[in-house]
């Protein structure tokens, strides 16, 4: 015990002294963190309690935006399930899309460094640009796929028009536009080492034991990363509502986003719309939270924890 | 090591110091900056009081660039030079945060005297008392604005519209004639029956093989140019409920009328265009790019929308070599277009109102609005534009517009006949979050899911809370 005891106290003034630097180092952040995040929440949560317009001064109401949105609004129940819809399918797409993408990469192939570049480059489009492409490819009457089909003699698909399709379409172009996530990937690829495939291939592994066992284990940190990045991201989706669909058909992309951007700036009811965003809020901690929770039991740590 | 630390506190420190400072810089410059234009005001005020009798000041606040601003506020010196009470300045706001700054503004009790306010803001606006009443502004004119331009809250009339826009029928005069057809009717008496705009747009629409709806053979899935488009926008749709005996709303807007089975049948003869008589493209109502996607995309032969359309797209369309026309349009009971225009209006906060509406009058004369008349996104307010051919003829001689006796026929009788009706927002309270919610509940109905009768019943209620207000 005494052998232990006696450099932890050595060790704690190094820590002191590491930590007085820590924390210098830490206050632009937690400045930054309380002014431009912290209080703007309690403010929003303050703001949702009135009936304020940007006109007359706010009156304070209690929780009558709360009430009204759980029991009158027309909009906010299908715009959870459609946003929820929405991040669900472009989580899933995207992460397996972009583990398939980068695992390709990760190959010897020719070119190599020209293809990842061109699986990124939608990444980093302009965001307007893009939905406008892509919404010619989805037009209902003269669109690109629509040609497409009425040539091959099928049937036209009303893809952003039909309130059943719009959400996989837009979910579609949100997995194509997924190229920060193969980067990350191709990163941790990369750090996968390589002595397990050589001594699993010696046992006679085959390609897809050793992804299933090597890779995606080893990944597992790697995956953690882009899922949570990706649901949140996804959950607050709004540019294809703004630029596409402007919420339609019938409230089937009217995403919360989107929605408290109406309330907001459209219909100038800054109280309701703030007791909107503290629902998306709580909505994204939850799922958030649920990840976190989950985690340790799928992660793979490397070097192991000694519980 | 030690030294290393060292050297890390100090350089953090010292980043810190920087910032700081950089901090105090940036207050001081804003300083500056903020205590320059009062400044700057108080050595003109003197200045400027000292020359003559003291000038009443009064802030114009319009949508649009910086650019537009000071060909506006060019406008305006003008109107400064002409007397010496009033001094007027143009505040020019991107149109896409106008709404917002403004709101801003009136929270911080800081509006301007007098401004130009969204269609939809007006009546909202007067209900949270920002508005002055104006309608004192035309007394003992020689011209009035058209009686359809005015903004009425509660009987009183707080704001006219800065322009008139009415709704038409564009159509593609190549697409006529090759297909043999006779044009669309451009004078009121004449106007289509809406069967006759069915029957007559079947005959324009073709598919691969060159066959019409109705006809043997006929594949509404490969179908190349279609005969009409009607535009589906919440807002325009009111020209059908109205039409056909319905509407949104009672008169005075104090009902919801939507409901009613006429109302709903218009909404739904629009829709079945293309569910049923497979003549028009799909549209969900959500874009305001009608004659773009249409009448210039060279699809579609005939297409509604506003008379806007003449000078903010149409026009270089027809320097590209598009023939197009402008006809009434088509009616299913009653013959109505909507006129609507965006609003000038004295808010409540100003000290100078009298000021602000005699510079509003000046300034709405279409002397000083000529290049968006000329160029026909604008249509004149005043009724001498439209009762004296010599100004008439002054405003739609030009290479921008269709020809003459079309023009005259189809827009500028049209819009003083009594088939134009104002739009809802000249006097509902509301309007967006009903049209909002509108534009939402049809979605399913334009591909057909669902019809205008189980949407609009089943959301009835919540149309009749958004229009209260209490959504």
């Amino acid at each position: 015990m005494e052998a232990i005891n006696k450099p932890q106290k050595r060790r704690s003034r190094i820590y002191s002294s590491e930590a007085r630097v820590a924390y210098i180092c830490l206050i632009p952040a937690f400045l930054g963190l309380i002014f431009l995040t912290y209080l703007p929440l309690f403010g929003v949560l303050g703001i949702s309690l009135t009936n304020w317009t940007g006109l007359k001064s706010p009156e304070f109401i209690g929780f009558d935006n709360y009430i009204k949105l759980f029991t009158t609004d027309p909009y906010i129940k299908d715009s959870i399930i459609a946003t929820i819809y929405f991040a669900v399918i472009s989580v899933i797409g995207s992460m397996i899309y972009s583990l398939f993408i980068a695992m390709l990469l990760n190959r010897k192939i020719p070119a190599r460094g020209f293809f990842r570049a061109v699986f990124y480059v939608p990444y980093v489009l302009p965001a307007a640009a893009i939905y406008v492409g892509w919404s010619w490819l989805y037009e209902g009457n003269f669109g690109f796929f629509n040609y497409l089909l009425s040539e091959l003699g099928l049937k036209k698909i009303l893809f952003i028009a039909d309130s059943s399709y719009v959400v996989p379409s837009l979910s579609l172009i949100s997995v194509w536009l997924a190229g920060n996530l193969i980067v990350i990937f191709l990163a941790g690829l990369q750090n996968v080492p390589i002595v397990y495939h050589e001594a699993a291939e010696m046992d006679g592994a085959n390609g897809w034991q050793r992804f299933r066992h090597i890779t995606l284990p080893c990944m597992t940190p790697i995956i953690f990363y882009n899922l949570l990045m990706s649901l949140i991201a996804n959950l607050q989706v709004v540019t294809p509502a703004l630029s596409l669909t402007n919420g339609g058909p019938s409230n089937s992309s009217r995403f919360m986003t989107y929605l408290m951007y109406d309330q907001a700036f459209v219909n100038y009811k800054i109280g309701y719309a703030c007791a909107t965003t503290f629902i998306i809020f709580v909505i994204l901690a939850a799922f958030t939270a649920v990840l976190f929770k989950t985690s340790g039991k799928w992660i793979y740590n490397e070097g192991g924890d000694d519980k | 090591m030690k030294t290393g630390r060292k050297l890390g506190v100090g350089l953090v420190t010292a980043a810190l110091a920087m910032s700081v400072v950089g901090c105090g810089n940036n207050g001081n410059g804003n300083n500056a900056s903020n205590t320059a234009s009062p400044g700057t005001d108080a050595t003109k005020a003197p200045a400027t009081s000292s020359s003559k009798t003291e000038k009443v000041k009064i802030i114009y606040s319009m949508w649009g660039s910086a650019e537009e601003g000071s060909t506006t506020q060019a406008v305006a010196d003008k109107f400064n030079a002409s007397q010496d009470r009033i001094e007027v300045e143009v505040q020019a706001i991107p149109w896409e945060s106008y709404m917002t700054k403004l709101n801003t503004l009136a929270t911080a009790d800081q509006l301007p005297d007098t401004g130009m306010l969204k269609e939809d803001g007006v009546i909202q606006w007067s209900s949270q008392g920002m508005l002055n009443d104006v309608s004192s502004m035309y007394e003992g004119s020689d011209s009035k604005p058209l009686d359809s331009l005015a903004y009425k809250y509660q009987g009183k009339t707080v704001a006219y519209a800065a322009a008139n826009e009415i709704l038409l029928l564009y159509y593609n005069k190549d697409m006529f004639d090759k297909a043999n057809v006779p044009y669309p009717p451009s004078s009121l008496d004449q106007a289509w029956t809406w069967d006759e705009f069915v029957e007559t747009a079947k005959k324009l629409t073709n598919d691969k093989k060159g066959k019409h709806p109705g006809e043997e053979g006929f594949d509404s899935q490969s179908i190349v140019q279609y005969g009409a488009s009607v535009e589906n926008l919440p807002w325009q749709l009111e020209t059908w409920a109205i039409g056909n005996g319905g509407g949104f709303y009672s008169n005075d807007g104090t009902e919801v009328r939507i409901g009613e089975d006429a109302s709903i049948e218009g909404i739904q003869k629009v829709a079945d265009l293309y569910l049923k008589d497979h003549v028009a493209p799909l549209s969900v109502g959500q874009t305001d790019d009608g004659i773009q996607r249409t009448i210039i995309a060279g699809t579609v032969a005939m297409a509604t929308n506003g008379a806007w359309n003449v000078g903010t797209s149409l026009n270089t369309a027809k320097e590209a070599g598009l023939n197009y026309g402008v006809a009434v349009l088509p009616y299913m009971k009653d013959k109505v277009t909507l006129n609507t225009g965006g609003a000038n209006v004295v808010f409540s906060q100003s000290k100078h109102p009298e000021e602000a509406m005699e510079w509003l009058k000046w300034y709405n004369s279409e002397e000083n609005n000529w290049a968006l008349i000329s160029s026909g996104i604008w249509m004149p307010t005043l009724e001498k534009w439209y009762k004296d051919e010599t100004l008439t003829r002054k405003w739609v001689e030009n290479p921008n517009f269709p020809s003459y006796d079309e023009y005259k026929s189809a827009v500028v009788d049209y819009a003083q006949s009594a088939a134009a009706r104002p739009a809802s927002w000249f006097y509902t309270n509301n309007t967006t979050d009903f049209n909002t919610l509108l534009g939402s509940v049809l979605g399913d109905v334009w591909t057909g899911k669902t019809t205008a009768k189980d949407a609009i019943s089943k959301n009835l209620d919540a149309l009749k809370a958004a229009h209260t207000g209490n959504q």
